[in-house]
């Protein structure tokens, strides 16, 4: 898959001369721009290049991170997932629910993280057996997941966890955040996963043509179950760690999110009509739109201001992309 | 209309060099040539889509820019290509009148256009209901309402890119009335096909493009097929035998009242060291019938014996394991992952065997696609290259290359040589016979006659769905096998 590593952002493309410079330039636009915005809120700012807040960078994109990775397998395939926020939201009051309930930490854990492969199957069913649009099945799970959150908690926040359970995402090892190793144990196991193995091979098969792939022998409802279960196990994950970082259960957490792991998962290079994409995007992607954010509190931005140039921002981002992709 | 020197480069390459040809009013005008001979960039440049780069054309002695396609449209050029470009879901009529409809105070004036449009097609002696949608057409049938779109709006220039290639014979004389009638009527006509006899039946010169340039236009009368092939391989292609006689074995593949969704009651064998040919007209059921043999569409009734075990087959995967392999019919829809790579698309059916545990062996994926591209000859700029990017023939390459690279004992072809060019076709030709000649059985689905005629040992026809006769093809007549196709 030589195409595959030739896309990743911030890989020089090599060509000849002043265009090369140009096309290097191009090509760094994810990399070079997340660069580029550091070190002018470094400038601009005081408080932007201290440890603080860095680890609190790390922290805040480690989550959309997770669940962008998960988006980028489902968007491979040429579907699309927009029940990602619904299910960090009901992951987390789950969590919650359990620990609550005084259920080991561990064993908590594992159910969310069950329950989080069960809506990937349901999603795969739906789209494979019933032959639904992944537009419409995951719009439907969206609204009736969040319904099932609030229904199970009467829309009551959920306290009272271990302190264990809460200290983990405020922990830190090696001087990075615990949170942000959950990326890593997240996006190189996916990395190897979508790059490296056949499994992988089928994913990007199945969202090229999925026809073709099937008269070539590739399972092609197995691949798409496989994407939607790691896209909604994910987000349980992510779940889980949203209860852990804000110490309650909220049925309503990660309102939106389907939205950020998808401007993550594109401005990463992913493609929304399938078979282009890496794990790398997603990640610079996801860290990108949280520097975004964070630069903007610290520039004491109007937060509705925010939201208008994260939006402007989505546009010119992946408009460049695209051109430096249709050079290459 | 006359080109002088017309160049077309794309970054440093050129798709067409100093090209000067000059198209006589009311001729029909042949244009033959290898894929990536340059016919494609031509038309895109007589009909705008594409600027030249370099050169003049004169249009009845005036130059003109024909810079964008509303250019060409405003000087009555128009175009119908191989694959129709007219939107499905809608009537029959509303795509004859698109772009141009018929209206009343703003409103469209559906009836008149239905009726008009219906008067059209009735007038032109073609059996199509202006009300159906045009997706329900067959693929020949869409091309006829193309070209009867064209026929209609004033076209005094009409650019016809291999329009036969789907058709039925039947389909395709509709068409070549249609064609002298516009030619009658004044209208000039450029015509691009890769069979000869159409070019010999139809044209009045011929010109032959080779790698972008203009090798020579002759007179159709004066000239014949091997000269004109010759013109374009620029190699002389010997008197290639396709087929040499290969002793048949045992009997793969049989199967008996076989009945699935299209087709019914199906029953034949298939030896090794065999060509058994389907033949039939566009719906008859023979891609069904593969399609379902291959486990893609569930069987209703019948039994299947391969390699003398019975066998169902319900599964893609399980016909492959089997060694069964398919090439299906259409290269772009069911043969490619267009926007993966082309080593991508060779190793698909066999990632399994190229991968250790679940892991991927990067350096046997790059060994075996290297290995089949040098083998099938395939012409890329890369294994990463992108399957989109490359020429028919060498799209379809990939598509048989990869069964190659997996092995089996009987190969289906749906139609393997539509839309590929002379050289390629042979190439096709010879692999087939290489195919017998190791033991493999081939069934050999084509709408081309004469393809069938030569290459299979027995020929099956089929007719709305079920199996009406079966020939040793070299045995009768063209005729016959025809008659029996359309039933008549």
């Amino acid at each position: 898959m030589s195409e595959v590593a030739r896309e990743v952002p911030g890989l020089p493309v090599p060509k000849s001369g002043a265009r090369k410079r140009f096309a290097f330039l191009l090509s760094l636009t994810l990399l070079g721009l997340l660069l580029l915005l550091w070190v002018i809120l470094a400038i601009s700012t005081d408080s932007f290049a201290t440890t603080g807040n860095f680890v609190n960078l790390m922290r805040q994109a480690s989550l959309w991170t997770i669940i962008a990775i998960g988006q980028t397998f489902v968007i491979i395939t040429a579907g699309i997932d927009l029940s990602v926020g619904a299910v960090v939201g009901l992951a987390s009051t789950v969590v919650a629910m359990l620990l609550v309930a005084h259920v080991p930490i561990a064993l908590a854990c594992l159910i969310t993280l069950a329950m989080g492969v069960a809506i990937g199957m349901f999603h795969g069913f739906a789209i494979v057996q019933m032959r639904l649009p992944p537009f419409i099945t995951t719009l439907a799970t969206l609204t009736a997941l969040r319904g099932i959150g609030l229904l199970m908690t009467g829309g009551q926040t959920i306290a009272g966890f271990p302190r264990s359970f809460g200290a983990f995402s405020r922990g830190a090892v090696l001087g990075i955040p615990n949170l942000f190793w959950m990326v890593i144990l997240v996006a190189i196991p996916a990395g190897l996963l979508l790059h490296q193995t056949r499994w992988g091979r089928h994913i990007y098969a199945a969202g090229s043509n999925p026809e073709a792939a099937r008269l070539s022998g590739i399972n092609v409802g197995r691949t798409i179950y496989l994407a939607y279960i790691i896209s909604a196990t994910l987000a349980a994950f992510a779940g889980i760690l949203t209860a852990s970082r804000i110490g309650i259960g909220v049925a309503t957490t990660g309102d939106g999110w389907e939205l950020q792991s998808i401007a993550s998962s594109v401005i990463g290079g992913t493609s929304l009509f399938g078979a282009v994409g890496t794990v790398i995007g997603p990640v610079l992607g996801a860290i990108l739109l949280t520097t975004i954010n964070n630069g903007a509190n610290l520039l004491n931005v109007n937060p509705f201001w925010q939201r208008v140039i994260t939006g402007g921002l989505i546009i010119v981002i992946v408009y460049f992309d695209q051109r430096r992709r249709r050079r290459s | 209309m006359e080109l002088r020197g017309v160049d077309k480069r794309f970054t440093g390459t050129y798709a067409l060099k100093a090209v000067s040809l000059a198209f006589e009013e009311g001729e029909i005008h042949a244009l033959v040539g290898e894929n990536g001979a340059g016919k494609s960039t031509m038309i895109k440049i007589l009909t705008g889509a594409y600027e030249r780069t370099g050169g003049e054309i004169r249009w009845r002695g005036d130059e003109v820019a024909l810079a964008t396609p509303h250019d060409a449209i405003a000087l009555g050029i128009n175009a119908v290509h191989q694959e129709v470009v007219l939107c499905r879901h809608l009537d029959v009529a509303a795509n004859m009148f698109l772009g141009d409809e018929r209206s009343g105070g703003g409103f469209l004036q559906k009836r008149r256009m239905r009726r008009e449009a219906q008067r059209v097609l009735d007038d032109l002696g073609f059996h199509i209901d202006a009300g159906a949608m045009l997706g329900e057409l067959t693929i020949g049938q869409q091309q006829l309402v193309a070209t009867a779109r064209a026929a209609m709006r004033g076209t005094r220039f009409l650019i016809l890119d291999e329009p036969t290639g789907y058709l039925t014979r039947q389909e395709t004389d509709q068409l070549f009335r249609l064609v002298r009638r516009l030619n009658a009527d004044g209208v000039t006509i450029v015509y691009i096909s890769h069979r000869m006899e159409e070019i010999f039946e139809l044209s009045h010169r011929v010109s032959v493009l080779r790698d972008g340039v203009l090798i020579a236009t002759h007179v159709t009368a004066e000239t014949d097929e091997r000269a004109l092939i010759r013109d374009m391989v620029a190699r002389s292609i010997e008197e290639v035998h396709y087929k040499e006689e290969v002793s048949q074995g045992e009997t793969l593949l049989r199967v008996t009242d076989f009945s699935g969704p299209g087709f019914n009651d199906i029953s034949l064998d298939v030896r090794k060291g065999e060509v058994v040919g389907l033949y039939g007209l566009v719906g008859a059921g023979r891609s069904e019938f593969v399609q379902c043999l291959f486990g893609r569409t569930r069987a209703t009734g019948g039994t299947v014996e391969f390699k003398g075990k019975s066998v169902d087959i319900r599964r893609e995967r399980q016909a492959i394991d089997l060694g069964i392999a398919l090439v299906p019919e259409s290269r772009r829809d069911q043969g490619l992952c267009l926007n993966l790579g082309v080593g991508f698309n060779l190793n698909a059916p066999i990632f399994d065997r190229l991968s250790r545990g679940p892991m991927m062996d990067a350096g046997a994926e790059r060994r075996a696609a290297g290995g089949q591209i040098r083998d099938m000859r395939i012409v890329t700029a890369s294994q990463g290259a992108l399957a989109a990017t490359l020429s028919g023939g060498n799209q379809q390459k990939i598509v048989i290359g990869k069964w190659l690279s997996h092995g089996a004992d009987l190969f289906i072809f749906d139609e393997p040589t539509v839309g590929v060019d002379v050289g390629t076709k042979v190439e096709i030709y010879k692999l087939i016979a290489k195919l017998l000649h190791n033991g493999a059985g081939v069934i050999l689905i084509s709408s081309y006659l004469p393809e069938v005629r030569d290459l299979a040992d027995r020929l099956h026809v089929f007719r709305a769905g079920r199996l009406v006769a079966s020939y040793r093809p070299r045995e009768v007549e063209q005729e016959t096998i025809l008659r029996e196709a359309i039933g008549v």
